[in-house]
């Protein structure tokens, strides 16, 4: 059977993570969140994939290029205008025949999710689970083990149990997903709805890891998850008088200097400089060619590739985008705070700040509680970071 | 400059064949034949890609067998002239990759003895010689008939009543061996094989092999036997596919900021700095040709200026004709594939010049990395577009490491400027995918400009070399007409050719040719030339003087020449593209050349 992983969308809420790359190919753990989605797939055996891509889709192709790497063959559909989620699964219509499974590509799923789909030898059918905050999602209403109505984002509660928005279809859905576009509606959810007013639309219920991510703090909360089923494996070097405790990974040519202090979970990728005299708390995740210099301390922090932290730099609960630069003592403690998002104001516990990619930094920034710094912004020595900061920003 | 592949096994050898055949179609692709032995020896043969091979031949049985995809030197682009070729009874078939030199002679005496030539071929005088010498037995035939030969040359064969043996000989040609499991292969080069097996033996030169699908023995010309362990490579099939992409090459530029991260990761100095001290040479001379010289180019800015070595660029092929230097230079030889035969050659005149020898390549276990004292690897991965890109950049990316290791060795470089330079260079993946994720303005400028017929590209100091680089991807993939000019050089002649019909591509970042750089666009502009800047981020300025900008990421001005590079390549490759070119394949060229 074939699947169909939509990774076309932007998720402009994402932002600024999403300046240069889909929200799918946010790392977590040092992976794309598109990744665990085809691994968990061909953990099922499900191989021949396609992925319907748009918004700068060279990011996704050339991490999966042909899909090989992944045992997987992967082809790519391209979605010219993301209208929506049913107007993307048309993008690939042609390249399927009879039953194929659908997935969002932004949500990180263990491979249970796949199985207890597969589970049920019947299409079509939605996969749902649990929710402890259902009004993010579309709530489904079943009766025998059928779908008979799906509600976006209720304001009052009306259930728990949620659309993952991955499903098993057949290729005569297409020819209801056309109609549905040309009276303007382009989502998914919308289409089975009406094919559950009509046909059997079967729900299954999984228990499997599905988590998603929405705004930018979820990304930490999607990292610390993930980073709890991580191994062991220390290539690179390291020095005398480093003390490394818990599930430590990390990555070839990586260098961990003398006095460092590492407490798993913990991944650093390749070709890393910690230390020395580095502290990095739990559930945390370093990327490719990061240095966090002199006495530096890092806690439950996503920092991608290619960043640089300075000396004695304090980080904690931040997302620092990739090839960030602060040049020394950078200070971001968390806190409670309120962010506001695409105009939606939320109150947050316990975050730090966001900086987007490339964002320069110099001498001693202070960015307080749930600030956002959006990419390839410059910050003066000793400003204080306060709430949303544009793109391409100068901070003087 | 061919391609060759050989296979014996117990599977159907045609489909093989013509599939590993296709992953050395950049190697040359004007012609392509295979020689298949089932009952009898069977030959096909068909001009232009390989798919016209694989369309116009029946399926056939047999186990062992080879093919060649040709990219003439002797003899017209034509059928006759493809390989395989035969001997008088039809017995024996022969495929070839290099030149025989004395091939006339040869024929002659051949022909005397009434062999019946079919093609206007160097290689086809191979094959007769086998036949006249047989001994019965093919691999005593080569051992006889190879010191006739001079030139350069890979060889395989096979002899319709030797069943499933494939005899190969290997002659400043590539070659290397596949070894599998009841099958074992040959081919020009490791692409070739990958989907078969990792399992890899690299030939060397004066060596011959006899493969059979149990065994393969490996032997030098005069019959001393060569016990050599196969070597594990790590590239994958998938390195070989477009990944989603139109074009190799728009995967190839898109991959770049990962391969400058593996060429950073990768140790440049395996070899001991020290003995790259002061004393050890006064000056570096360094040999490549096509792109590899452009980086060689650059090398000379990119040493002079961070090491303070003086440094002089090359073309490998007029590197015999100078004989004069400056002391003993380190010669230092750029070639992607490490077989590119004027390189090669370089590299041995160097040697007998008694000239100590660096090679920078992407190809482990290439011949050059026999031919020199020590190697650089670049890392960049598998190439399959023939216009270089990244392979190009890694090169670039390499000459800076190791002018900031030579800085260090030879003292010309203080401890904390070699630090903060590592710290630059670390940060350049950052500046290539800043360029890339600009993609759709570039694209936007080449449709603009894509029905030039003439462009010029100019550049000062260390871009001047990426001005070349630029125009030559727009000439070998768009085939626009392309010239690179230092720009000061403009006024001394090709200011002549310039006006509104001549679009002009200039480097003009942020550094101490900035204002000279402007001068000579007014210049330019005066003469109503369209004029495209390349400038660096911030640069507002240089918007009143010009009909386009293109910014790069604000990076120090000697490392300008990486996002400069990416620039030019995207403006090349989207212009080729609105043109409707054959960009991985452009007409007549090869990707690596081992002619001379």
């Amino acid at each position: 059977m074939k699947a169909i992983i939509l990774a076309a969308g932007e998720g402009s809420r994402l932002w600024p993570f999403t300046y240069s790359k889909p929200k799918v190919m946010i790392p977590v753990a040092n992976r794309p969140i598109l990744e665990y989605v085809v691994r968990s797939l061909v953990a099922n055996g499900i191989d021949d994939i396609i992925m319907v891509v748009g918004y700068r889709k060279e990011r996704i192709m050339t991490h999966f290029e042909d899909g090989l790497d992944y045992g997987a063959r992967i082809d790519y559909a391209v979605q010219k205008k993301q209208l929506g989620t049913a107007h993307a699964l048309l993008a690939a219509s042609k390249m399927v025949k009879g039953d194929f499974v659908v997935l969002p590509g932004d949500n990180v799923i263990d491979p249970k999710v796949v199985k207890d789909l597969l589970s049920a030898d019947e299409s079509p059918c939605a996969l749902i689970t649990e929710s402890e905050i259902p009004s993010k999602y579309g709530v489904v209403q079943i009766r025998s083990g059928k779908i008979v109505d799906i509600m976006e984002k209720p304001e009052e509660m009306v259930g728990n149990l949620i659309s993952t928005g991955i499903y098993r279809m057949s290729s005569d859905a297409f020819t209801r997903i056309r109609s549905h576009s040309r009276k303007g509606f382009h989502d998914l959810t919308s289409v089975v709805r009406d094919l559950s007013s009509s046909d059997d639309v079967l729900a299954v219920h999984t228990s499997g890891k599905w988590i998603d991510a929405v705004y930018p703090w979820d990304i930490l909360r999607v990292n610390e998850t993930v980073l709890r089923d991580i191994g062991e494996k220390k290539s690179g070097k390291v020095e005398k008088n480093v003390t490394i405790k818990g599930p430590v990974l990390i990555g070839e040519e990586s260098l961990l200097r003398s006095g460092s202090y590492i407490q798993g979970p913990v991944v650093i990728g390749r070709g890393c400089e910690i230390g020395p005299g580095t502290v990095i708390y739990p559930s945390t995740s370093i990327g490719d060619n990061v240095r966090v210099s002199a006495n530096s301390v890092v806690e439950e922090s996503v920092i991608m590739s290619d960043a640089t932290i300075g000396p004695g730099s304090h980080i904690s609960h931040c997302v620092i985008g990739e090839g960030a630069f602060l040049r020394s003592r950078f200070s971001s403690s968390s806190s409670t705070a309120t962010m506001e998002v695409e105009g939606d104001s939320h109150k947050v516990g316990d975050i730090g700040s966001f900086l987007g990619e490339d964002v320069f930094c110099e001498d001693g920034v202070v960015a307080s509680p749930g600030s956002i710094v959006g990419a390839k912004s410059r910050v003066s020595a000793m400003r204080v970071l306060r709430g949303t900061i544009p793109d391409k920003s100068l901070v003087v | 400059m061919c391609g060759i592949v050989g296979y014996t096994g117990s599977r159907k050898a045609a489909p093989l064949l013509l599939d590993s055949l296709k992953r050395l179609e950049y190697r040359g692709y004007d012609s392509a034949g295979v020689a298949i032995v089932d009952k009898k020896l069977r030959i096909y043969k068909d001009k232009g890609e390989i798919d016209n091979l694989r369309e116009s031949m029946p399926n056939i049985p047999g186990v062992y067998g080879i093919a060649h995809t040709r990219w003439a030197t002797h003899g017209q682009p034509t059928k006759d002239n493809a390989h395989p070729f035969a001997d008088c009874k039809g017995e024996i078939a022969i495929i070839h990759n290099g030149i025989i030199e004395n091939y006339l002679k040869l024929k002659e005496s051949l022909i005397k003895k009434g062999h019946k030539f079919r093609s206007e071929t160097d290689t086809e005088i191979f094959v007769h010689l086998l036949e006249e010498n047989y001994t019965g037995d093919l691999e005593s035939t080569f051992r006889k008939v190879l010191p006739m030969m001079k030139g350069a040359f890979a060889f395989a064969a096979v002899h319709s009543k030797e069943k499933g043996k494939i005899v190969v000989a290997r002659k400043e040609s590539p070659l290397v061996l596949g070894i599998g499991e009841g099958e074992n292969f040959a081919a020009s080069d490791i692409s070739a094989l990958l989907k078969e097996t990792d399992r890899v033996i690299a030939l060397h030169d004066n060596e011959m092999a006899v493969l059979t699908p149990e065994s393969v023995e490996i032997t030098t010309f005069e019959g001393k036997e060569v016990t050599r362990r196969p070597e594990r490579i790590k590239w994958t099939v998938e390195d070989a596919e477009r990944g989603g992409y139109e074009h190799f090459m728009l995967k190839e530029i898109f991959e770049q900021p990962q391969a400058v991260h593996n060429t950073l990761l990768g140790k440049v100095a395996d070899f001991d700095v020290n003995r790259f001290g002061r004393d050890a040479f006064p000056s570096i001379k360094i040999v490549a040709c096509g792109t590899s010289y452009h980086a060689a180019l650059a090398g000379k800015y990119i040493l002079e200026d961070i090491a303070k070595v003086p440094t002089e660029a090359q073309l490998a092929s007029e590197y015999r004709y100078s004989t004069a230097a400056f002391g003993r230079p380190l010669v230092l030889l750029i070639s992607q594939s490490g077989e590119t035969t004027d390189t090669l050659g370089a590299a041995r005149e160097a040697r007998r010049r008694g000239r100590r020898s660096l090679a920078i390549t992407n190809y482990v276990g290439s011949s050059i990395t026999r031919e020199a004292d020590d190697v650089i690897y670049t890392r960049a991965g598998l190439e399959i577009g023939v216009a270089a890109s990244k392979t190009f950049l890694t090169q670039l990316v390499s000459l800076y490491l190791l002018s900031i290791q030579l800085g260090l060795a030879r003292r010309t470089l203080s401890f904390d400027e070699s630090r903060k330079m590592k710290e630059e260079l670390r940060l350049m993946p950052r500046a290539v995918q800043g360029v890339l994720d600009e993609h759709k303005v570039i694209q936007k400028i080449a449709k603009k400009y894509h029905k030039a017929r003439d462009m010029f590209f100019l550049g000062r100091n260390v871009n001047y070399p990426i001005a070349l680089e630029g125009a030559l991807k727009m000439k070998e993939i768009s085939y626009i007409h392309a010239e690179g000019y230092p720009a000061g050089e403009l006024k001394h002649g090709p200011l002549a050719l310039v006006g509104e019909e001549t679009p002009i591509v200039a480097v003009a970042i942020k550094d101490h040719t900035y204002e000279k750089m402007l001068g000579n666009i007014k210049e330019v502009s005066a003469r109503s030339s369209p004029v495209i800047a390349i400038a660096s981020e911030g640069d507002r300025d240089i918007e009143k003087y010009v009909d386009d900008v293109l910014y790069v990421p604000d990076v120090p001005a000697i490392f300008t020449p990486i996002p400069v590079t990416v620039v030019l390549q995207l403006l090349a490759y989207y212009a080729a593209k609105e043109r409707g070119c054959s960009i991985d394949k452009p007409r007549h060229l090869a990707k690596s050349v081992t002619v001379e």
